[in-house]
């Protein structure tokens, strides 16, 4: 039998855990269902978007930056252009819970004369 | 054995159904009272039809959190808060600690670092906060100067009590068998010190907790407080909300789960030296 | 030979003794001004010792010292006085009264969570930036600690006292007034000086970002200017504050009502232990 403080205290522990780590577990744990499969196999530095299904807000706009070179607006504001990624950088991208999907930049469509 | 079993139980499952059925009870007596609150908070907005830059009704905060928590903000930001208090709060006993020991055993060093200790304790460490960002600028270095400064002075404190509460007979019986003054504080000062050094950190960590809230307010670099004083930018008042009640649950946290279970262990297992 | 000199060590000693507590503002004086002459960094990032002091000099003679510090007090009066009236009374009707004191606990633990600063960003959208922000803000600090000890000191007071002046024949009131109070007495007036901890705390605080006058704003506006010089002088000028305020109004007053009255909690074992908790 546990005494009280003890069980207290491992509550307490276990809820303080799952509220510093709970997030970036989950994001780890589920990078792949992000990741664009054609980024996978990255090397160099890439460009790509970084899609979020709301408005960024300055929280998320400061965190992205920190990965890669800001570079516009991918047609709507919840589509984020990131220049100079580098792989870790792009794992890492990978592994934020709040993004929704990671894709590449599409080559810009020739404009019509 | 099993004849004992048999005989004992109906006497034993007695009070575990008692308190099987006190359970919900108390969680009642819990939830009632803010039931009670959250209707008075949803009466106010709806007879007064508050503007909701003025008062944000309970749903609205609701999905305020929801939408917080889905955009990675809020987990964050939290996070964030509690891992300042976790570093403050440790640093701050290594500091205070072994200062309370020195201050505690000997009368010379009480008597030259007492008043200033004092005089400390009343400039609150939120007042440094100014030149903490001149110096160390908005990073996360200024919160945890605020923080530790504010943390460190109760632990001083109440470490120098727990000290002075000491028998001398032990001090004096270790001595005479040729105990070092390290192996004194290690078995003496700190297991006779530890429930009020934990009396310390706790009262402590109610001021720097508010001390932290407010440098993140300031430094905005993240945590609860960044997330309460940058929704007033836009009128945000469900944030603000949000911010509120999860800087006060946190808070419960650990001052009830972490914090006092530890208090109470300590007692139970060191509180006898103090009598 | 013997007696003069000890007799001349003795006195020595004594004068040690009394200058022991000025010795580490003169050594952290000594260091800081031996660093400012050697490395002199830039007046925004440190100030020198006479710079500080100049600056002290130079806002009392402008006048603005004494607007804040009695801006700042003034605040404090006023949302002090009205944390611990409140505090008291609501204390008093809590402690006398079990289910109430069961019903209200889980809310006061919670409200005591956030008293303070963390109401400001919602205060400055109802109040706005002023006196009521900071007023509320202490006022709030003080209430739940004046509370929690009023309530802690009224349930402490041994029942068997209570009845005993009852059956002498006094009333509700007046047993609240003879035995109820003093004996809760103490509890209140601990509550009362750690509440005006914390309220001070609080004022300084709300005055950095949601005033226009007081001791806090007047080092937030110095911090704009890069005045390093006023930001250490009122920092200290805080210190020196909440001090006097301690020494000169609180610990008296504590210790002459623990004389008076004592402490309810030292006769356990006695009748006491009729506790109502």
């Amino acid at each position: 039998m546990i005494s009280a403080p003890i069980a207290r205290l491992m509550a307490g522990a276990s809820l303080i855990a799952v509220i510093l780590f709970g997030q970036t577990v989950y994001g780890a744990a589920t990078s792949s269902t992000r990741l664009d499969p054609s980024l996978a196999g990255a090397t160099g530095l890439s460009a790509v978007v970084v899609v979020l299904d709301f408005t960024p807000e300055r929280f998320h706009n400061e965190r992205l930056a920190a990965y890669g070179v800001f570079a516009g607006r991918d047609g709507t504001v919840g589509r984020i252009r990131l220049r100079n990624v580098n792989p870790d950088n792009l794992a890492a991208l990978g592994r934020l819970a709040w993004v929704s999907r990671i894709e590449a930049v599409r080559p810009p469509a020739p404009r019509a004369p | 054995m099993s004849i004992a079993t048999t005989a004992g139980a109906p006497s034993r499952s007695a009070p575990s159904t008692l308190s099987a059925m006190l359970r919900p009870l108390l969680g009642l007596r819990i939830v009632l009272p803010f039931a009670a609150v959250v209707a008075i908070w949803w009466a106010i907005k709806w007879f007064w039809q508050l503007d909701d830059r003025v008062l944000a009704s309970p749903a609205q905060v609701a999905t305020a959190a929801i939408q917080l928590a889905n955009r990675g903000i809020l987990a964050d930001y939290a996070a964030t808060s509690l891992r300042m208090m976790g570093i403050a709060a440790l640093i701050s006993a290594l500091i205070g600690v072994p200062l309370g020991f020195a201050i505690g055993a000997n009368r010379i060093v009480a008597r030259a670092l007492e008043g200033t200790l004092r005089f400390l304790q009343g400039i609150s460490g939120v007042a440094w906060l100014p030149l903490a960002i001149i110096w160390f600028g908005f990073s996360d270095t200024t919160k945890l100067t605020v923080v530790i400064y504010t943390l460190v002075v109760p632990i001083i404190v109440n470490t120098i009590v727990g000290v002075r509460a000491i028998p001398e007979n032990y001090v004096l019986a270790l001595q005479s068998l040729g105990a070092s003054r390290l192996r004194i504080m290690w078995d003496v000062y700190l297991p006779g010190a530890l429930p009020s050094i934990v009396v310390g950190l706790r009262l402590g960590m109610g001021y720097g907790w508010r001390a932290l809230i407010a440098a993140e307010m300031l430094v905005r670099r993240g945590g609860l407080g960044d997330l309460i004083f940058g929704a007033r930018t836009f009128s945000q008042i469900d944030r603000i909300m949000v911010g509120m009640v999860l800087i006060g649950t946190l808070y419960i946290i650990v001052d009830r789960l972490l914090v006092q279970p530890v208090e109470t262990m300590t007692l139970a297992r060191w509180g006898v030296l103090r009598k | 030979m013997r007696p003069p000199r000890s007799a001349a060590r003795l006195r020595l000693d004594r004068l040690v003794w009394r200058l022991l507590p000025f010795s580490p503002i003169l050594i952290f004086g000594a260091a800081w001004s031996i660093y400012w002459n050697i490395a002199h960094p830039p007046l925004a990032v440190m100030p020198s010792i006479s710079g500080m002091l100049g600056a002290v000099v130079e806002l009392a003679q402008s006048g603005t010292l004494l607007t804040d510090i009695l801006a700042s007090l003034w605040r404090l009066m006023l949302g002090a006085l009205l944390g611990i009236v409140m505090g008291v009374m609501a204390g008093f009707v809590t402690g006398l009264n079990k289910p109430v004191a069961t019903f209200l606990n889980p809310l006061l633990v919670f409200f005591n969570a956030i008293s303070g600063i963390v109401w400001l960003p919602l205060m400055i959208g109802w109040v706005g930036i002023g006196t009521g922000l900071a007023v509320f803000l202490i006022w709030n600090s003080v209430f739940f600690i004046v509370f929690q000890n009023t309530v802690l000191g009224v349930q402490l007071v041994p029942e068997v006292l209570e009845q005993s002046v009852r059956t002498l024949g006094a009333g509700r009131w007046e047993t609240i007034r003879s035995v109820t109070f003093p004996g809760a007495l103490p509890y209140i007036l601990n509550g009362v000086r750690s509440g005006l901890g914390f309220g001070w705390r609080a004022l300084i605080a709300a005055e950095l970002v949601g005033a226009t006058t007081g001791l806090g704003q007047m080092i937030f506006r110095a911090a704009d200017f890069s005045r390093t010089d006023i930001i250490v002088a009122g920092c200290l000028i805080i210190g020196v504050i909440a001090m006097a305020m301690d020494r000169w109004l609180l610990l008296p007053i504590e210790r002459r009502t623990v004389q008076r009255w004592g402490m309810v909690a030292r006769s356990e074992g006695g009748p006491g232990e009729g506790r109502r908790a």
